[in-house]
């Protein structure tokens, strides 16, 4: 079915910027917030709006209601428990949750070896990296190769490591690569399993227990929703042997002047005032998700990626970085010969109204590991980044290929 | 368009390009949000600067600025090149600042204008003025 988006949802798409139609293919930073989804958080604040879990007064009680239904829709997306959904602020701090709890509960401890992918972004490397020096794992990495793509080779390799834990990316924010979660799942069938989803949830409905997740993270500002929320799925016999990360209100049992004990899954990982009107938020987003469709809005995404690929590739003073192939889904990153990903996407917004991101996309080993392949003279260490969702046209490609080839005239 | 033609021309200039073997000074300046990097050498003649060349890559308007930062303060007492860089950065920042200190550093007022690229035209500015104090 194609997808049917409705333009009047998205009213940002209908201001100008710098005088032109605004295209936005800066998706893979945050999306675009629909009007509905706003308009509900509005009516949320003004008619439901209080603290949750704690009066009994009817605000409160409609607040705990509209928070634990988001948590609910959440659940139902991902096929698990509402007991295994745990809100955080997004998927850096599920990430952060996931290694330090797993470390105070002796679960990760000193000598074991934990594997992540050179395609990590910044929010699944440093937490890793960072608390291996204090706790003494070990980190090993599966290589990219020269286009920044992890290879079903390179994976199998992975297992020399004998990793107790193995966190990777669902989907790549530099090179576009949807890693295959089944296969690495299968390989490492022992190890606990996180899948950082920033990128892949947005696009695809996951079933976590069929793939044999035992943590996935997300933010719910790359889909619509709200930011400052996201989501940490936990497999439920885990979480139950785990020691909270933040401690504070709510998420406790007993608490004297000597002891604590903690309140059951998933409140002992909600301390404090959670971000209530985030929350619900996002659960509106994912009703509007669901109601276009994930299948439709997957093929709408594919078809728009292809022919993004498509028409760059076109041009022979652009280099393109990632599969290119099947598994090579919304973003994508690029570079034009002899012009800094930073004049490329200056000009882009300037002149053509075009919004794509420049830089290193928070993952500076990926981007320097793309020096290896490159065939341009000097690689500026950086990309333009191009990334498409629901609400881009052809139309879209179109303008910002158009850009890009009077961008190319003008700096020689 | 902050890309006029002079400012083009800076950034392709090769005269300040490259390494001085014996500089008394090496600096390192960086934009960790980018990924730009700079190395500068300097040359000094008692209090003077009397030489820089640099080596590194970035945008269009960091590698201009940086050429226009080194044809302005070559020759300078360091005394005299800190003001002007205190100078160059008020006007980027929209502050106030003296014009004629400036010579060509005054073709980028107008990337004051632009938040996210203020900081590509001050790198060479900030490693400068790092060297200095150092």
């Amino acid at each position: 079915m194609p997808l049917r988006v409705s333009f009047d949802d998205f009213p940002t798409l209908g201001k100008k910027v710098n005088g032109k139609r605004l295209v936005y293919l800066d998706n893979a930073a945050t999306t675009l917030k629909p009007k509905p989804v706003l308009e509900k958080m509005v009516d949320f604040y003004i008619g439901s709006y209080s603290n949750v879990h704690r009066a009994v007064h009817t605000l409160a009680s409609r607040a705990t209601v509209a928070y634990e239904e988001a948590r609910m829709k959440v659940a139902k997306f991902l096929n698990a428990d509402p007991s295994e959904v745990i809100f955080t602020s997004g998927a850096t701090m599920g990430i952060n949750l996931v290694v330090n709890s797993l470390l105070r509960s002796g679960i990760l401890k000193e000598g074991d070896v934990v594997l992540l992918s050179q395609a990590e972004h910044h929010a699944n490397l440093v937490p890793w990296i960072r608390l291996s020096k204090f706790h003494g794992f070990g980190i090993a990495y599966i290589e990219v190769n020269e286009k920044g793509v992890l290879t079903e080779e390179a994976i199998l390799r992975g297992k020399e490591y004998k990793p107790k834990i193995v966190s990777v990316t669902g989907h790549s924010n530099v090179t576009g690569q949807v890693i295959p979660l089944e296969f690495v799942r299968e390989v490492f069938e022992d190890a606990i399993l996180v899948v950082d989803g920033a990128q892949l949830v947005p696009h695809k409905r996951l079933d976590v227990k069929d793939l044999g997740l035992d943590f996935l993270v997300f933010s719910g500002h790359k889909m619509l929703g709200p930011t400052g929320v996201g989501v940490l799925y936990g497999r439920k016999d885990l979480l139950e042997v785990m020691e909270p990360f933040l401690y504070g209100g709510e998420m406790i049992d007993k608490v004297s002047f000597e002891e604590v004990t903690f309140n059951e899954i998933p409140y002992k990982f909600e301390a404090g005032t959670q971000n209530i009107a985030g929350v619900v938020g996002l659960g509106y987003a994912l009703d509007y998700l669901e109601a276009l469709g994930f299948d439709s809005l997957e093929e709408h995404v594919r078809d728009l990626t292809e022919y993004l690929i498509e028409e760059l590739s076109k041009l022979e003073f652009v280099e393109l970085y990632g599969p290119l192939d099947h598994s090579h889904v919304s973003i994508v990153s690029f570079n034009v010969e002899g012009i800094h990903p930073h004049d490329v996407a200056h000009v882009l917004d300037q002149e053509f109204g075009v919004a794509v991101r420049s830089g290193h996309h928070c993952a500076q080993p990926l981007v320097r590991a793309l020096a290896r392949g490159t065939k341009l003279s000097n690689f500026p260490n950086s990309t333009v980044r191009a990334s498409v969702y629901l609400y881009n046209t052809k139309e879209d490609v179109d303008v910002m290929v158009e850009g890009l080839k009077k961008l190319k005239g003008w700096f020689g | 368009m902050i890309y006029s033609d002079a400012i083009m021309d800076y950034a392709k200039l090769r005269k300040y390009r490259g390494k001085i073997e014996n500089a008394h000074r090496i600096e390192e300046g960086k934009n960790v949000s980018c990924g730009d990097e700079i190395t500068l050498y300097l040359v000094f003649d008692g209090d003077r600067v009397a030489e820089v060349k640099f080596e590194g890559q970035g945008c269009a308007i960091s590698q201009a600025s940086t050429n226009v930062m080194i044809e302005v303060v070559t020759g300078k007492t360091k005394e005299e090149v800190i003001e002007i860089a205190k100078n160059a950065e008020n006007m980027v920042l929209g502050r106030e600042f003296e014009a004629g200190l400036l010579g060509p550093v005054l073709l980028f007022q107008e990337v004051g204008k632009y938040p996210m690229r203020v900081k590509c035209f001050l790198l060479p500015w900030k490693t400068l003025q790092i060297a200095l104090e150092r």
